[in-house]
C-alpha cells in the first residue's frame, strides 16, 4: 500500500486537494461561525451543493456585455488553479514545476484574478459591482506595501523567494521559528490574509450591505455557472491564502518527503486539518471583534505594514 | 543571511519586539486605561525576559529582580495610575481628554513612528555594539522603544499618555540595561525601580493638579496664556 507515485500524478494531487478541498473548509467555517452565533448552521457539505445548484441555473448577460464579462470567472478560476503548483502543498520537496514561479510570481497569479473580476465588473455598468471592484482594487493597494515586505523578509531570510525555501528554512530548527523576523512576517501575513478573505476589517463576509461590500459585490452581475466559478473561486483563494499561510510560514510539518502513496495521503488529511484549523482561528476573530468603519481600513493596514517593516528592520542587525 | 541565533537569543529578540510592539499598541490606544493595561504587559514581558536571561546566563540575581520588577510594575504602577487619574474612582469612567488626543491620523501617526524606530533601530545599528552576551537586535529595538515613547509624549496631546509615554520609555531603558548589563548589581536594580514609583506619584499629582485646573487632561488647554 506504499506505491511511489509518480512526480506528475503528485503534481495534480496538489491542484485536486486545493480544488475540492476548498468548499470543504468553506463550509466548515460556515458551520463553525453559526455556532459561535448559537445557530446550528448549515452543513458542511453545502457548499458543494450550493456549487452544483448553481451550475445547473441559466447564465445570463446584461446587454451590452462583452464576451470578457463571460471569459473572466474562467480566467480566475485557472489564475487559482495554478497556484497551488508554485506552493508547497502536500510535498517538502519541490516539484518540477513548483519551479515556476516565486512568492511574487503567485501574488501576480492572485492580482489577476481579481483584475479579470473587476474588468468584468466594469463591463456591467451596475453600480454595486463597480463599488466592490473599485474598493477591492484600492483596499488592496494598501495592502500591497504589506506583503512586498513580507516577501523582502522572506528574501532575506532564505536568500531566495521560493516558498519551498522558506518551509525547509522554518522546518530547519527551532531558531528559526522563534526568530522575531519570522514572527512578525508570519503576523503580517495573517493579517492580510483576514482583510483578503473578507473578514476583518470593514467586511461581514456574506454580507450585502452597501457600507462594508467588497468581496461579495464583484459577482453581482454573474449568474448560473459563471457565478458558480466566481464562488468557487474565492473559496479557492481562501484556500491557497491558507495553505501558504501554514504550509510555509507557520505549520510547513506534515508534508509528504517521499513519493509514497501513504504520505502523500496523509499529507492530503494534514493539509485540509490546518486549513481548517486556520479557519476557525478566523472564524473565532472574524465574530470576536466589531467591524470598523471603511475608511479605518487605513489603520488596519498600518498595523500589518508595522510588524512587516519591523520584521525587516530586524533583519538588518543580523540574527534577527 | 548571517547564521541563525540560538533559541534563547532568538525569544529575548521575539519578547523584546512584541514589547516594542506594544508601545505602539499604546500609541494607537484612545482610553487611558487600556494604556495602562498595555503598560502592565509590557512590563511583564520584561520580568519574563529577565528570567530568559537568568535562565540562559545562569545569573540567579535576575530571578529576584524579575520578581520585583514584576511586583511593582505589573501590579503597583497601574494600580496606582489608576487610582490616581481622576475620574476613575468609578472603575469604568474614562478620565476627560484622553479620548481623541491625536494631533495625527492613527495611520499617519504609525508610520511617523515607524521612521522614528528605524532611526533608532539603524542609529544603534551602526554602533556595532552587540556580542555574544548582547544580542544588538534587542538593544536597538530598546533604542527603538525610547524614540517611539517619544513620538508617543510628543503625538499624544494628553497628560495621562504623555505620563504613560514616560513610564514606558523607562521599560525601554530597563530592557537596553538587562540586555547590555544583566550582571549589573540587585541592589542598582531595585534603587532604578524605586526611583520609578516616585515618578509615578510625581506624574500622579502633576495629572491631578492640571485636571483640577482644566477640568480636562488635555494639554491643549493650557497653550491659553490666562485661564
Amino acid at each position: 500500500m506504499s506505491a511511489a507515485l509518480p512526480i506528475p500524478v503528485i503534481q495534480l494531487l496538489q491542484v485536486l486537494t486545493v480544488a475540492l478541498g476548498a468548499p470543504a473548509v468553506t463550509g466548515v467555517i460556515a458551520t463553525v461561525e453559526a455556532r459561535l452565533q448559537g445557530r446550528r448552521g448549515p452543513r458542511v457539505l453545502q457548499p458543494y451543493y450550493d456549487l452544483a445548484k448553481l451550475c445547473r441555473k441559466e447564465a445570463l448577460a446584461p446587454s451590452g456585455a462583452t464576451a470578457f464579462f463571460l471569459a473572466a470567472p474562467l480566467i480566475a478560476v485557472a489564475a487559482y488553479l495554478t497556484i497551488p503548483l508554485l506552493i508547497p502543498v502536500l510535498t517538502s520537496y519541490g516539484l518540477p514545476l513548483g519551479y515556476m514561479g516565486d512568492i511574487l510570481g503567485g501574488g501576480f497569479l492572485l492580482s489577476l484574478a481579481s483584475f479579470v473580476v473587476a474588468v468584468a465588473a466594469l463591463e456591467t455598468g451596475s453600480p454595486y459591482a463597480q463599488l466592490g471592484s473599485s474598493r477591492a482594487k484600492t483596499f488592496s493597494a494598501i495592502t500591497e506595501p504589506v506583503v512586498l515586505f513580507v516577501v523582502f523578509t522572506v528574501a532575506l531570510l532564505t536568500g531566495t523567494d521560493l516558498p519551498y525555501a522558506l518551509a525547509a528554512t522554518v522546518r530547519s530548527s527551532a531558531g528559526q521559528v522563534i526568530r522575531p523576523a519570522h514572527l512578525l512576517a508570519s503576523a503580517a501575513l495573517f493579517m492580510v490574509i483576514l482583510h483578503e478573505t473578507g473578514r476583518i476589517p470593514v467586511e461581514t463576509h456574506t454580507g450585502t450591505n452597501e457600507f462594508g461590500m467588497i468581496e461579495e459585490a464583484r459577482s453581482f452581475e454573474h449568474s448560473g455557472p459563471y457565478l458558480a466559478l466566481l464562488k468557487w473561486g474565492s473559496m479557492l483563494k481562501q484556500m491557497i491564502l491558507f495553505t501558504i499561510l501554514s504550509d510555509v510560514f507557520l505549520v510547513p510539518w506534515g508534508l509528504a518527503s517521499t513519493q509514497r502513496l501513504g504520505s502523500v495521503l496523509l499529507a492530503i488529511v494534514a493539509l485540509l486539518a490546518k486549513a481548517c484549523a486556520v479557519g476557525v482561528v478566523v472564524a473565532v476573530i472574524d465574530n470576536s471583534f466589531a467591524k470598523l468603519r471603511l475608511f479605518k481600513i487605513t489603520e488596519y493596514a498600518s498595523a500589518a505594514f508595522l510588524l512587516a517593516v519591523l520584521g525587516v528592520f530586524t533583519l538588518y542587525l543580523g540574527g534577527g | 543571511m548571517t547564521g541563525v541565533p540560538g533559541v534563547y537569543t532568538g525569544a529575548a529578540n521575539a519578547i523584546a519586539a512584541v514589547m516594542l510592539l506594544l508601545e505602539f499598541g499604546m500609541l494607537r490606544q484612545a482610553l487611558a486605561r487600556d494604556q495602562v493595561r498595555l503598560y502592565a504587559v509590557q512590563s511583564a514581558l520584561i520580568s519574563v525576559l529577565a528570567v530568559v536571561i537568568a535562565a540562559d546566563r545562569n545569573l540567579p540575581d535576575l530571578y529576584a529582580l524579575a520578581a520585583l520588577s514584576a511586583a511593582l510594575k505589573v501590579v503597583a504602577v497601574p494600580l496606582v495610575l489608576r487610582r490616581l487619574l481622576p475620574g476613575s474612582v468609578v472603575v469604568s469612567e474614562e478620565p476627560p481628554g484622553v479620548a481623541g488626543s491625536h494631533t495625527l491620523s492613527p495611520a499617519s501617526a504609525v508610520l511617523a513612528t515607524i521612521a522614528l524606530a528605524a532611526f533608532g533601530f539603524f542609529a544603534v545599528g551602526s554602533l556595532h555594539m552587540g556580542g555574544p552576551g548582547a544580542p544588538a537586535l534587542a538593544l536597538a529595538i530598546a533604542a527603538a522603544m525610547v524614540f517611539v515613547a517619544f513620538g508617543l509624549m510628543i503625538i499624544r496631546k494628553d497628560v495621562a499618555s504623555q505620563a504613560i509615554g514616560f513610564f514606558s520609555l523607562e521599560n525601554g531603558i530597563s530592557l537596553a540595561a538587562l540586555v547590555v548589563a544583566a550582571g549589573l548589581p540587585l541592589i542598582f536594580e531595585t534603587a532604578f525601580l524605586f526611583d520609578l514609583l516616585v515618578a509615578v506619584v510625581v506624574f500622579g499629582m502633576l495629572i491631578r493638579a492640571h485636571h483640577g485646573r482644566a477640568d480636562s487632561l488635555s494639554t491643549a488647554d493650557l497653550t491659553r496664556l490666562r485661564g
